[in-house]
């Protein structure tokens, strides 16, 4: 993902989409279509809208969408992506219900898509492009992998890194299910030569910070990678926030995921603020 | 969204599991002679350690004690002599991202034993007779019982928009299975789909709430869920002790900061709130001028971190207002302990 990458937005004729198709576009973002059934021939912005995606791709080439679709339909937008074949789809919507977005994610997969998302703030190459909401202030072009599970929590430690920068930083997303895990995208920052260490933002629920850590244990992950863990205070079976912060049957405890990561010799931040010491000069 | 046991029973009915004879009070207000359960409808778990669960001959006399504990809602159940007690759910795995079943000895502390088996069905398939034969075998039960029954909890998790659907225990007498308890949890962003129908079939709907409430004495606010968590551990860390979690989520206007500060000010075990905001999408202009509305009507020392969108102007309205506005979390955090 570069300044060359091509986006579509679908949702683009949106509240949510239009702003940030604007704020995207400002910080660089190649955006070249959008979408939304019954406003093609319009524009947003000077960016041709289309009805289906299926029609956008016989005018533009595109390697990346971004989805502002509502809830209801966003799992129907997701699957009209993979069907015309667009390789990176990033998913914003929040609330979309779980079974759809299993469906969604597991055929886009099987269709050789990559899902980010759903319910996720989106990624960001500092300097080259934006696919996503994120506050650009919090940014600069660096080495730092960030991968989260968050969003204003993202941001909050892309601020306390500053200094030394990010290559690349993405949110994966705080729903149950979701297209891209951990661990996929610590593989692709482990292989990224712009990235030297990987800072991972996880919380309680379900257990990809554990699979990561087994990986990184076995040697899978060769660079440095520092994490930290919200929801150490969170009682059991209560939903925090995220549809997917939440701890069934004992599994994914903050016990757990900070148990693991330990086994595996990766540093564990006490606050978002000790960060920057544990990743190092 | 956590339903009632009796409520759950009815999806379980629906979906062919079958449930003792059951009364719901109120409305009923005779009951068959002889040995009955009284059961406290409460969504709060940990029943029958508290003493909500009693066998009974005088169902009348029992409710009148729990209501004197405040319970209003009470199912009055055919007791059912059995031979097992298992534990039965579905759920999706989130690791294989496919509807998974859970199986184990049925019982108070399940989870904490952690003696269950799983077994994950994708949905390409669903459930076989030869994963219930597998299952009846361990349960000692009618293998085409068996099948009714994981069958029926599969569908909740794919149909009924259950993210939670568990029976403990599930009861085995003379080989055919009978749920004696339900816990159903149905998954909020579901309800756009299934909230119509829960609402036909007699079930509550309500709006998900992002309030969470805890035993301390400081209340913590914040804008998104990750960095709100991370408000309350370091709270926590530093000595304190959270009173609640709320998540004001992402854009929250002028009008949504003040109910959710009401919300937190107004728990009398709080003594003073600490608020951290990242503005992004949500501007701290409208956040500044909710805070102050809701400390016009409940005034408690409030701690508040502004940063981001609008955020001079945020940090103005406040401190116009006298309250004191941080740039830095930590200290924020000690100030407000220290105080």
């Amino acid at each position: 993902m570069n300044k060359n990458t091509r986006v579509l937005v679908q949702g683009i004729t949106g509240r949510e989409g239009s702003f940030h198709t604007r704020l995207m576009k400002t910080y660089g973002t190649k955006i070249v279509a959008g979408t939304s059934p019954g406003k093609g021939g319009t524009q947003v912005d000077g960016i041709p809208v289309y009805d289906t995606v299926e029609e956008a791709v016989k005018e533009h080439e595109i390697d990346a969408s971004i989805i502002f679709v509502p809830a209801s339909n966003a799992a129907e937008a997701m699957i009209e992506a993979a069907d015309s074949n667009v390789k990176l789809i990033v998913t914003i919507t929040e609330h979309i219900p779980v079974v759809e977005a299993l469906k969604a994610v597991r055929y886009a997969r099987s269709r050789g898509s990559t899902v980010i998302g759903p319910n996720c703030p989106g990624l960001i190459v500092p300097d080259e492009t934006m696919i996503g909401i994120m506050p650009s202030r919090a940014f600069r072009k660096g080495k730092v992998g960030i991968i989260s599970r968050s969003g204003t929590l993202t941001y909050e430690v892309a601020e306390v890194l500053k200094d030394m920068g990010q290559s690349i930083v993405v949110g994966i997303g705080g729903d149950p299910i979701i297209g891209s895990s951990m661990l996929d995208m610590a593989k692709e920052m482990d292989a990224d030569p712009r990235t030297d260490t990987i800072v991972i933002i996880g919380e309680i629920g379900g257990t990809m910070e554990e699979r990561l850590a087994s990986a990184i244990a076995r040697g899978d992950i060769k660079k440095k990678v520092v994490a930290y863990m919200a929801g150490m205070t969170a009682p059991k079976e209560k939903r925090m926030g995220h549809a997917g912060a939440v701890v069934y049957m004992g599994m994914g405890t903050f016990q757990s995921k900070v148990e693991a990561f330990k086994k595996a010799d990766v540093k564990i931040a006490k606050t978002p603020y000790e960060i920057p010491e544990l990743v190092g000069p | 969204m956590k339903l009632y046991e009796y409520e759950g029973k009815i999806l379980f009915r629906k979906v062919g599991i079958k449930t003792p004879s059951s009364f719901l009070v109120p409305p009923s207000k005779n009951f068959p002679q002889g040995k009955v359960v009284v059961k406290a409808q409460i969504l709060e778990g940990g029943r029958g350690k508290r003493g909500l669960v009693k066998v009974t001959e005088n169902p009348l006399e029992v409710m009148e004690q729990m209501r004197k504990d405040g319970i209003e809602k009470f199912l009055v159940e055919e007791y059912v002599p059995h031979e097992y007690e298992f534990y039965l759910s579905c759920m999706i795995d989130r690791d294989s991202q496919e509807p998974m079943l859970a199986i184990g000895k049925g019982g108070i502390n399940v989870e904490e034993e952690g003696d269950i088996r799983t077994r994950v069905i994708p949905m390409e398939r669903g459930v076989r007779s030869f994963d219930a034969l597998e299952v009846s075998k361990l349960m000692k039960a009618n293998p085409e019982e068996v099948l009714v029954v994981m069958r029926g909890l599969y569908e909740l998790v794919l149909n009924y928009g259950a993210e939670l659907a568990e029976i403990n225990p599930l009861a085995v007498k003379d080989g055919s299975l009978i749920a004696l308890d339900s816990k159903v949890i149905i998954e909020d962003n579901s309800l756009i789909r299934i909230g119509e129908t829960l609402k036909s079939l007699g079930i509550h709907v309500e709006r998900p709430s992002a309030y969470v409430e805890l035993d301390g004495d400081i209340g913590i606010v914040g804008n998104g869920a990750g960095l709100t968590m991370a408000t309350m551990d370091m709270v926590k860390i530093a000595g304190g002790s959270p009173a609640d979690f709320l998540d004001v989520g992402g854009g929250a206007d002028r009008n949504h900061v003040k109910e959710s500060m009401l919300k937190v000010l107004s728990n009398p075990k709080v003594k003073k709130v600490i608020a951290n905001i990242y503005g992004g999408i949500t501007r701290c202009d409208e956040v500044a001028l909710g805070v102050v509305d809701a400390l016009k009507e409940v005034n408690k020392p409030v701690y508040i971190r502004l940063s981001g969108t609008n955020e001079e102007q945020g940090k103005k309205i406040l401190e116009e207002n006298g309250v004191k506005v941080y740039d830095y979390v930590p200290q924020m955090i000690g100030d407000a302990l220290r105080s």
